[in-house]
């Protein structure tokens, strides 16, 4: 079986699990207060940045910090519980498919419900950007490509983090512990961007990039400069080890 | 004396009517046969007896008593085991059913007495989840007979257990009426089955209960019916076959 | 009797020790910031523990929001599961007292662990401000002010994973209630008041503003009506199932 039918079959089996009704909810929920409170993107309170700017990152900033990592472990529980609740994943394993092959499936799947969102969230900010121009008669919409570039960093950052909670999903059974951890994880995120070992906290990195782009826009915030050396090779060890940890794992407790 | 009767109980979902005008009798000591082929309406009937699902038409009585008003009194009353794995996973099997003592009241020896009644004292330390299906039935069954109610729901009963375990469970559940003087309702889509535990029996199909009575009775009415009746298989398949093409001719 | 109940399904699921695990790194906080910023804060002014409440309580709160979520939907998990809350309600008992024997077993254990919290955060005062004199009034007060502003969600997320089967569900919808809460501005009064943002109020900031009373009684209002509420919902459900 192909890689990519494979995907479509993990697709199938979280039809009705109303996952984009709640990957969708939080942005709403994001953009409305900013639409209501438009007027304070004037108000920067000595913040050197435009109100456009200022619109755009502080919409984001409760995506990249929070609401991220918060779909994340949220996946990684769906799809944990629609294989464990009827003990599909039985069936999956007495099927003639890899668990290596099928634990990565799982990853692919974790990962395009976050473009999902990515993509949602990029056309609410468009659509609250236009009312918010309508309403406070200013012009709030910021060019695509640079949109689109900052949204594509976050959500390339958010790689690892994915990595490391399905890994967290696949090593402890007991779901109030892997969620648990998954959400708790979230919290120092806000601390650890500001410490020197930051690059070794996965759940940061969207958070980090969301800032390094407001520093761009806002002299003096925050760095303007992605610290590359050593983030990139950290990112890169550790959604390796995440994904070879949950391979190995994967299954591992039904197979017992 | 009935215990339990029901006056035209009928539930339907949206267009599709699951209980259609029902009135069973179901007397008092007796072991009755609720007989039906899958998706007859036997599980909805007994779900109802027990108000996990309301009647859209009719009503009906348990010991002179009726659901809503007296849903708690009527559950004090009633053991009951619908639709097989009803557990908590993550206790052991005696702690489930320590669970259903505590509520009910009981003193703790019912829990080991209700084990040993269904053959699971042997596995009372383990976890339900880890249970087989056969154990997971033994569980459910234990739950509906922990305390020897006077009434007891048993919904397919037999589902998943193994030719000994099935013998046993309809050895059991033919003596309870003797031993603990009360009445069991159990259903089956099998009429040897029925035949070898129960006193009367009901037969359904669609929703629309197709004959009631005792054995005896069925042999009597199939004979005059000119159903074949040295086999009762054949006499329940053919009843079903005649109404499912009754049904069929009228729509 | 049925808390005792309630208790015994909750064995194994890990219940107990996330709520503990929960309230460990909650009190690291505190104690993690004054490592690193212990200069800054004890030069501020105010007392000690209303600096450190300030400082930390954000992120404390936040933590305490988090588990209680993960604590309501296992509780109501074990229920859906494998089942078992239909073997319930066929038992002879009242499907809102098992509803509150759980939020009973929640609010106790949301309070071991405020108190632990509070705890450390004495501690921290005593270690790192000289000024610091040990109260244990002002200790308990400030214990009890954040469990009473964090009971309605306490009560408000038990309801919401009570009416969903799928855990995922009531673990959505919990995340983005506190996702939404804690991107409105904290200083307005009322939105102060809604389940998801009264866990943050600060009792220090609300003595401040005079506010105390106002948060105390519209969380027991609060708390008692999702209770309500629940009652409402449990018979309903009773009627379209």
């Amino acid at each position: 079986m192909s890689f990519l039918s494979l995907v479509g079959v993990e697709f199938k089996k979280i039809r009705r699990s109303k996952i984009f009704l709640i990957l969708f909810i939080p942005i709403i929920m994001m953009w409305i207060p900013s639409i209501i409170n438009a007027d304070m993107n004037f108000d920067l309170r000595g913040i050197p940045i435009t109100p456009e700017n200022n619109f755009f990152i502080q919409g984001f900033m409760g995506m990249a910090w929070f609401m991220i990592p918060a779909s994340l472990v949220i996946c990684t529980v769906l799809l944990n519980q629609t294989e464990r609740s009827n003990k599909g994943i039985l069936k999956m394993l007495s099927l003639p498919v890899g668990t290596a092959k099928l634990c990565l499936t799982k990853f692919t799947v974790l990962l395009i419900l976050a473009a999902v969102q990515m993509i949602m969230s990029i056309g609410a900010y468009y659509i609250s950007a236009a009312i918010v121009t309508n309403t406070q008669d200013y012009h709030f919409i910021l060019e695509p490509l640079y949109v689109c570039k900052t949204v594509c960093s976050i959500y390339a950052g958010a790689i690892p983090m994915a990595a490391v909670y399905l890994a967290i999903s696949t090593l402890i059974q007991s779901p109030i512990f892997s969620v648990g951890i998954g959400l708790a994880s979230i919290v120092p995120s806000v601390l650890m961007i500001n410490t020197k070992i930051w690059f070794a906290y996965p759940m940061s990195y969207p958070f980090y990039l969301l800032m390094v782009a407001y520093g761009r826009v806002a002299w003096g915030v925050y760095e303007t400069q992605i610290a590359w050396l050593p983030w990139l090779p950290a990112a890169a060890g550790i959604t390796i080890l995440a994904l070879a940890v949950s391979c190995i794992r994967f299954g591992a407790s039904e197979r017992r | 004396m009935n215990i339990i009767e029901t006056q035209n109980l009928t539930k339907t979902y949206g267009d599709f009517t699951a209980v259609s005008h029902l009135n069973l009798h179901i007397r008092k000591g007796s072991v009755y046969g609720f007989l039906g082929p899958n998706g007859a309406g036997k599980s909805t009937t007994m779900k109802m007896f027990l108000g996990l699902t309301k009647p859209t038409d009719g009503s009906f009585h348990i010991d002179k008593k009726t659901y809503p008003s007296d849903r708690v009194s009527i559950l004090k009353e009633v053991g009951s085991f619908i639709e097989a794995p009803a557990f908590y996973g993550n206790l052991t099997g005696e702690e489930n059913l320590q669970i259903i003592q505590k509520i009910l009241g009981l003193p703790k020896s019912c829990v080991d007495d209700a084990l040993e009644l269904v053959g699971l004292t042997e596995f009372r330390k383990r976890l339900a989840k880890k249970y087989s299906l056969g154990m997971k039935q033994r569980l459910g069954l234990a739950g509906a007979l922990i305390g020897r109610p006077p009434i007891l729901i048993l919904d397919e009963p037999t589902n998943g257990l193994d030719p000994v375990g099935i013998h046993e469970i309809r050895t059991l559940i033919r003596s309870l009426p003797q031993k603990y003087d009360c009445t069991v309702l159990v259903s089956s889509h099998l009429l040897p089955e029925v035949e070898l535990m129960a006193d009367d029996i009901g037969i359904l199909n669609h929703g629309h209960l197709l004959f009631e009575g005792t054995m005896d009775d069925l042999k009597r009415s199939a004979r005059a019916a000119g159903f074949p009746t040295d086999n009762l298989e054949d006499t329940f398949l053919a009843m079903i076959d005649e109404d499912n093409q009754r049904r069929g001719g009228a729509a | 009797m049925s808390l005792l109940i309630e208790s015994q399904k909750l064995k194994r699921t890990g219940y107990l020790p996330a709520f503990l695990a929960g309230g460990f790194l909650a009190a690291a906080f505190p104690v993690v910031y004054m490592m690193v910023k212990a200069k800054e804060l004890t030069l501020a002014s105010g007392k000690p523990i209303a600096v450190l409440m300030s400082a930390n309580w954000q992120m404390m709160a936040m933590l305490n929001i988090l588990i209680s979520i993960c604590g309501a939907c296992t509780m109501y998990h074990t229920e859906y599961a494998d089942n078992g809350t239909q073997k319930m309600s066929v038992l002879p008992i009242r499907q809102g007292n098992l509803f509150f024997s759980k939020f009973v077993i929640a609010a106790l254990v949301l309070s071991v662990m405020v108190v632990t919290e509070m705890a450390v955060l004495a501690g921290c005062a005593e270690y790192w401000f000289p000024s610091y004199v040990f109260d244990l009034t002002e200790i308990l007060k400030t214990a009890g002010f954040q469990i009473v502003v964090t009971l309605p969600t306490v009560m408000l997320m038990l309801v919401i994973a009570s009416a969903c089967k799928n855990m995922w569900v009531s673990l959505g919808i919990g995340v983005i209630l506190v996702f939404t809460f804690s991107i409105f501005p904290q200083d307005n009064a009322v939105l102060g008041l809604f389940p998801f943002a009264s866990p943050y109020q600060v009792l220090s900031t609300a003595v401040e503003n005079s506010r105390t009373a106002l948060y105390v009684i519209a969380c027991g209002i609060e708390t008692a009506l999702f209770g309500i509420a629940e009652v409402i919902y449990l018979k309903v459900r009773r009627c379209y199932e």
